[in-house]
């Protein structure tokens, strides 16, 4: 914490103490001031919790107020100017303050809404990225294995045969390696954590794909161009059509194509199936 | 020079040296090719029908018919057709095109983002289908013989349970019917995309369609590549080293690699078909394979069925294709194993004499 958050953090602290202590004089921690005596009366016990209710809420926010000055929350410029009068003031010198920009991203309707979306669908980004790259590692991990097991397997086969080896050329030498590095990558290649491993790199590569794809799309919405999706949901439904098209073309003797007009005249008609039937539904 | 080398020390240079001259002649040639150097499905056809992005083609004969009725083929999604005429001399198209058969190929085209909603169901009962009702007319024939590659396969399947009428004889070369049957053989190296797809959460495969509009064709070559890491770590290094030898082979290495370069995306929604309904559920060998709310009853195929399939396929393992045999209604079906792998069936120097010619005898023979 920086001297100039602390120092702020402990005068909002100061400044919220002052401010509560005119209506509870008794407050404890306060040396040589009275407190009330326990169980005078019901009104009394009242009060007294409501004290202690306002004591821990001043406490949490000063807590609070610390805890951002080192910057896990909004930061100590972000509450200065949360608090300072000026960023309330519409046309102020500095610009509108955050709660202006908040209201304006509301009143500028998608294209803020979206961006300020935005912040949120980029952090899922990253934390997919970080995914994929955790995937990729582990998948890693699984081909290295095997390619140490394969040099050890190398190894220990050149060992076994020192009369053979003497004879090696840098050719057989190869052919050797490449065999044994093939056999036991195959060997891998089969084992479920091989299967595994690459089912999760796939899958979290397709992940983060569509999480970009979905913030790319945030950003076509807001310079309204058609987004990936639009396009796809709209390429589908030409070829739903064009499906229904062909059925009626071929069920329309005068409308048939040339080759459904042959298969008219020659081949019983073809068998009827659902135009809009999307694969496995 | 000697003959025998005996000191270590003599080997390692002269090691050195081969190893030397060989970059040098491969840099010389790579220099000298340009990609127009490196061209494939090259074999003389033209443009007979298009819709939306399929094309279908006619290969011009080169020698005289001796089959009656054209063959349509057909290959899947994940790869191009031009598979079937990689090279001159490693081409099925070609083999077949030798031995008088008329053939047709249908291009399903590269498919992109606004390709995403297509289904097996568009690909079957439309395009196929409306390549297939083009060349019965073309021909003035009721039916015609269809010859399904991989997926493609699946597709050929499909069709030929819904619309028997128009299969004459039906081919099929490595397509998958069983999709649970890859580890049946117990080989570790086979059938690695099954393990892969069951693997995956129907979640995962929506999310990453979702994500993606389409399943990546990039994505589909490297699950392929980590069936083989020791020709996927090598093929940059030892792998093209060994084609500076002759520029004949490094240019069928170049060739390859444009083909595997060429790897189109999956239309999406067919996709999750394929990985989920097919590859995950197994659907259709157990018959529950569902097109726009008809059932793929295997069954009801009765035409004849040629089955090819390669007896090294990592990718289709042989068990999973031969459980065709017991799921078709067909009183007349045949297989055909050959050597080699996945892709070598139709580039391996191997089956070149063997794949046209069984087909085309075994065509004969039903004509």
């Amino acid at each position: 914490m920086n001297e100039t958050s602390k120092s702020l953090a402990e005068n909002w602290a100061a400044g919220q103490q002052a401010m509560w202590k005119p209506f509870f004089p008794w407050t404890a921690g306060q040396s040589g001031e009275p407190k009330p005596a326990a169980n005078s009366n019901p009104l009394e016990e009242q009060f007294n919790e409501l004290r202690d209710t306002w004591q821990a809420s001043v406490a949490k926010w000063t807590d609070f107020a610390k805890e951002a000055t080192q910057g896990e929350l909004p930061s100590a410029d972000k509450l200065r100017e949360m608090f300072a009068p000026a960023a309330w003031a519409h046309g102020a010198a500095s610009g509108p303050g955050v709660f202006d920009a908040a209201l304006q991203r509301v009143l500028e309707g998608p294209r803020y809404a979206v961006l300020w979306d935005l912040d949120r669908q980029l952090l899922e980004l990253q934390k997919l990225t970080l995914q994929r790259d955790k995937a990729v590692a582990a998948y890693q991990a699984v081909v290295q294995k095997a390619w140490n097991a394969a040099f050890q397997r190398f190894a220990k086969a050149l060992g076994s045969d020192q009369q053979t080896s003497a004879k090696l050329t840098w050719r057989s030498l190869t052919d050797k390696w490449l065999a044994v590095a093939n056999d036991t990558l195959i060997e891998v290649h089969r084992s479920e954590k091989f299967i595994e491993a690459q089912r999760h790199m796939l899958r979290a590569a397709s992940d983060r794909h569509l999480q970009e794809r979905k913030i790319a799309e945030a950003w076509c919405e807001a310079g309204h161009i058609p987004t990936r999706s639009e396009i796809d949901e709209l390429q589908r439904h030409v070829v739903e059509l064009r499906r229904e098209v062909r059925l009626l073309r071929r069920a329309t003797p005068t409308g048939a194509t040339p080759a459904a007009a042959a298969g008219a005249r020659k081949a019983p008609a073809r068998r009827p199936r659902t135009a809009s039937k999307r694969a496995r539904t | 020079m000697p003959a025998t080398r005996t000191s270590p020390a003599a080997q390692a240079v002269a090691e050195l040296d081969d190893l030397n001259l060989k970059l040098a002649r491969g840099q010389r040639m790579l220099r000298r090719l340009k990609d127009e150097d490196v061209q494939i499905a090259t074999a003389d056809k033209e443009v007979v029908f298009r819709e939306d992005k399929t094309t279908l083609y006619r290969y011009k004969s080169t020698a005289k018919r001796t089959i009656g009725v054209p063959v349509l083929v057909a290959y899947g999604q994940i790869g191009r057709y031009t598979m079937t005429d990689l090279q001159e001399d490693r081409s099925m198209l070609r083999n077949l095109l030798a031995l008088g058969v008329d053939i047709y190929a249908v291009d399903w085209g590269s498919p992109t983002r606004g390709d995403r909603w297509l289904t097996f169901e568009d690909y079957v009962d439309v395009y196929l289908a409306d390549c297939i009702e083009h060349i019965c007319r073309a021909h003035d024939l009721p039916a015609i013989n269809l010859l399904g590659i991989c997926e493609g396969g699946v597709f050929s399947l499909c069709y030929a349970a819904l619309y028997p009428e128009r299969i004459k004889n039906l081919i099929l070369t490595i397509t998958p019917v069983d999709f649970h049957q890859d580890q049946a053989e117990g080989r570790l190296n086979h059938g690695f995309v099954n393990l892969w797809t069951r693997g995956l959460g129907d979640d995962d495969i929506e999310r990453l369609i979702e994500a993606n509009g389409n399943l990546p064709g990039e994505l589909m070559s490297y699950v392929f590549s980590q069936m083989t890491p020791g020709a996927t770590m090598s093929k940059y290094n030892v792998g093209l080293l060994d084609t500076f030898d002759d520029e004949k082979r490094l240019l069928n290495f170049l060739r390859m690699e444009k083909w595997l370069a060429d790897r189109p995306h999956h239309p999406g929604e067919a996709a999750k078909q394929l990985l989920i309904n097919l590859y995950k559920n197994n659907e259709l060998v157990r018959g529950e394979f569902q097109l726009g709310g008809r059932k793929v009853n295997l069954k009801d195929i009765k035409v004849p069925v040629l089955n090819v399939f390669a007896k090294d396929d990592h990718v289709i393992p042989p068990k999973t294709t031969q459980a065709l045999r017991r799921a078709v209604g067909s009183n007349d079906y045949t297989e055909i194993g050959l050597d080699g792998g996945h892709v070598g069936v139709f580039v391996g120097g191997k089956s070149q004499g063997v794949l046209g010619k069984g087909i085309a005898d075994w065509l004969k023979k039903r004509d």
